[in-house]
């Protein structure tokens, strides 16, 4: 029954493939080709994650000699089910949406055809099966973002992410390349058991080929999703029409994790790649927040939240909490694709009507007027600080009693508790009617949010990597010297208290820093042109191309 | 011997020797005379080679990666399609020197440069008909063909990748074959070659078929011949699906 794997990503395929066929003579209705494949897929991928959580073992499927492979495990049937869920949305909005537009066939088929892409690559069982998906769902997305091709700004962005994900694909063929050679096996499963037998294989230059092999396969991941110095096509790809930008964010970008999901028997090994891994996250995901505070087009604002949220993942796997990173992945995905495939609507409705009501809660964020009565702010801080700490300790060790035997662990926590704090902090000085009852639903929101968030990442770890040993050796690898762990903690837990008790006497001296003024005004300028990565990049591309155009003179174009 | 060399030099085309084949092409009187040469020249190329490889040094195979990157790296700014075409031709049949020095047997090595050469030929047929309706095969120009001829324009794409090794087509096959007989630094130069490939391609689209198209729209291509041209495609990939020699 598990074979019927084979057919996931064959059922789009046949669905592109009739839709182009009947293009012209179903004129619109071909989109219920599409639509109907769409079912079916999801259909059978419900199906195989229902026989996969009744407990049929894992398996390899093979069509070809040594690729053609697809995996029935945990993560291949998992991200399948949602690929084709999230993808049949789209293609269901997309019938009415894009009924306007030229090429409707076309659009169905590259759906189709990305839908089919994305199931191989998360189901890829062998190297090339990896590549040749990986490969063609950059491809498809190029002409997914420039569907219309009247629009020179749509392939301008198509084309910043076409480059962006192409050379961001050398890295993994390299790594490719590199196991093969040391394994000669091109078999994911095979290469795995091998790492396992001597994970110690030295490559050139005396490096271990685990580290090498991990540290290519990490930079694909972070071109895919958008990670700091690869992320400038991420926010400028609103060119391209709403459900593809859906797609993208709900699915595509979220490849990264996946890909490192993929090669988790790999990491287990390595020694300082996913520190790498996790700094790269962190930066990632404190520089994608700020920008998307700064941003005041809603659709950019999106894309820089997502990139955000990539960061946020990257990071969850950089500390070794690699399931964790499936599930925020997925919820991402999930309220991502919500608000792209509803901003539309949102825009259209707020023209007539903002539908915003002009309460407490307004005149706080909006209006930025705070209230002028103030709590006993002892009182305030201890619920402030302690509150969000027990909640998340006592919800955790109520599923995971040896939690601090693992640093990951307590670093998520700490993000967790610095979260919670801030969202007791923030509503501090929101006027409202009785401050306690708001404090208390605060609260009461945040620990149903943590209880959720605990046992849905719990159930999780235990779908995805059932053998808690592997799980363990997977912090492990993330882990570092205890000593240095507690210094940076303790590091970090000072700037941010700093950070807060700044804010709280500024607010309460109620006069302005001259010196602080100007830092932040130069700060804001420095963000408003997004750290000029995206400007680097221009120029060096222009330097290369009148480069490769002076030699084209030197050579007299022969 | 250094007359086999030279020949060998001319037919998969080392930097400067490939001066000789991208003059040839482009004086070839029409684009269908053009194809032709696209798919011959690199057969003659791996044929001589498999013949002789015993007898050539091995730096050989290096000058063909230099060779290789020089001309991706000229792609980049070039504007005229047909002399982008025989650049992409030089840049790629110059990497088949790597798998002719690991002893690819010969029947490989045809099937790689045909899944080289095919592709570029076809594209070859496609610019000759941009040339008849706009005048020349330019990028920049005109612009929006996707809207004035899309069937002309779906052939284009779809050979162009296929000639920049995407899969499923042979050339990407041939590429990462290249790449597993490769050392590590030659390694990186290869799949740096492959980007920017992609790089030149992009533009080159951009530059052709995305924007509006003035009226009256010329006449697209012709049914027949699109079927002709996606059946040789579609071959070509089936091609590329069965037989990826002994990548294994």
């Amino acid at each position: 029954m598990d074979q019927f794997v084979l057919l996931l990503p064959v059922l789009p395929l046949a669905s592109a493939l009739l839709t182009q066929l009947f293009s012209t003579s179903m004129d619109r209705r071909v989109s219920r080709i599409s639509v109907t494949g769409g079912v079916l897929t999801l259909l059978l991928a419900v199906f195989l994650l229902i026989l996969m959580l009744s407990g049929y073992p894992v398996a390899q499927h093979q069509v070809g000699d040594s690729w053609g492979s697809l995996m029935f495990d945990p993560l291949a049937i998992l991200m399948s089910a949602v690929i084709a869920g999230i993808s049949l949305l789209v293609r269901i909005y997309s019938v009415r949406y894009m009924a306007e537009e030229n090429g409707y066939g076309r659009f169905f088929v590259l759906l189709d055809l990305m839908s089919s892409s994305l199931i191989i690559m998360v189901a890829a069982g062998d190297l090339i099966t990896l590549l040749i998906s990986w490969h063609l769902i950059g491809v498809l997305l190029y002409f997914l973002l420039g569907h219309d091709t009247r629009s020179r700004p749509a392939y301008r962005y198509g084309f910043w992410t076409f480059i962006t994900y192409r050379f961001g694909d050398l890295p993994l063929v390299l790594a490719a390349a590199l196991l093969f050679h040391t394994y000669n096996t091109w078999s994911l499963p095979g290469i795995f058991e091998a790492i396992a037998a001597n994970p110690g294989k030295e490559t050139f230059f005396g490096f271990a080929v685990v580290e090498v092999a991990g540290a290519l396969v990490a930079l694909s991941a972070f071109a895919r999703s958008a990670q700091f110095l690869l992320h400038t096509w991420l926010p400028y790809t609103m060119e391209g029409p709403t459900p593809v930008s859906a797609l993208m964010h709900a699915g595509i970008v979220n490849a990264g994790g996946i890909l490192i999901n993929r090669f988790a028997p790999l990491y287990v090994y390595t020694d300082s790649i996913l520190h790498w891994v996790f700094i790269v996250g962190l930066i990632t995901a404190l520089i994608g927040s700020v920008l998307m505070l700064s941003q005041n087009d809603v659709k950019k604002a999106l894309g820089y939240s997502t990139m955000g949220q990539m960061g946020f993942m990257i990071m969850e796997c950089g500390v070794g909490a690699f399931s964790l990173a499936i599930f925020h992945l997925i919820a991402h995905g999930l309220f991502k694709g919500t608000l792209f495939l509803s901003a539309g609507s949102v825009i259209n409705q707020a023209r007539d009507d903002d539908g915003v009501p002009k309460d407490e809660l307004y005149r706080f964020i909006v209006e930025r007027r705070p209230t002028k009565r103030r709590q006993p702010w002892l009182i305030m801080a201890v619920i402030t600080l302690a509150i969000p700490a027990l909640a998340l300790l006592f919800s955790h060790l109520a599923i995971a009693p040896d939690l601090f035997e693992k640093q990951g662990a307590i670093i998520l926590l700490f993000f967790g508790w610095v979260t919670g704090a801030q969202l007791l902090f923030a509503t501090y000085h929101m006027e409202s009617q009785n401050p306690w009852r708001l404090l208390a639903m605060i609260v009461v929101s945040f620990i149903v949010i943590v209880i959720g968030y605990t046992l849905i990442s719990h159930t999780f770890d235990m779908f995805l990597y059932p053998d808690p040993a592997f799980a363990h050796q997977l912090y492990v690898a993330a882990g570092i010297d205890f000593d240095w762990f507690v210094i940076f903690a303790i590091l970090t837990s000072l700037v941010i208290v700093a950070g807060w008790l700044r804010t709280y006497w500024s607010d309460r001296r109620h006069h302005s820093n001259e010196m602080a003024g100007h830092w932040w005004r130069n700060f804001y300028a420095l963000i408003s042109r997004e750290f000029h990565v995206a400007d680097v990049y221009s120029s060096a591309s222009h330097f290369t191309l009148a480069l490769s155009a002076r030699i084209n003179v030197w050579l007299r174009w022969g | 011997m250094d007359w086999q060399l030279l020949l060998i030099g001319f037919f998969l085309p080392l930097f400067p020797l490939s001066f000789v084949f991208n003059a040839v092409l482009e004086r070839m009187p029409n684009a269908w005379a053009r194809a032709l040469v696209l798919l011959i020249w690199p057969q003659i190329g791996v044929f001589l080679i498999a013949a002789d490889i015993g007898h050539l040094p091995e730096w050989l195979q290096y000058w063909g990666l230099a060779s290789a990157g020089l001309y991706a790296f000229r792609m980049l700014a070039m504007r005229e399609v047909n002399l982008w075409i025989g650049f992409l031709a030089t840049s790629s049949w110059s990497l088949l020197w790597i798998p002719a020095f690991d002893g690819m047997p010969l029947l490989e090595l045809q099937v790689f440069a045909l899944g080289f050469g095919l592709p570029l030929a076809i594209m070859a047929v496609t610019a000759g008909e941009i040339a008849n309706r706009f005048g020349a095969a330019y990028t920049g120009l005109y612009g929006g063909l996707a809207v004035a001829t899309p069937r002309l324009t779906g052939v284009l794409v779809v050979s162009l990748f296929a000639a920049i090794a995407t899969p499923i087509f042979p050339a990407f096959f041939a590429v990462l074959h290249t790449l597993v007989l490769s050392q590590p630094l030659p390694a990186v130069w290869l799949v740096t070659i492959w980007g920017t490939w992609s790089w030149g391609a992009a533009r080159l689209l951009q530059g052709l078929i995305v924007g509006p198209a003035d009226l009256p729209y010329p006449p697209d291509l012709g049914k027949g011949m699109t079927w002709v041209m996606s059946l040789l495609l579609a071959g070509l990939a089936i091609l590329g699906l069965m037989y990826i020699g002994s990548l294994t």
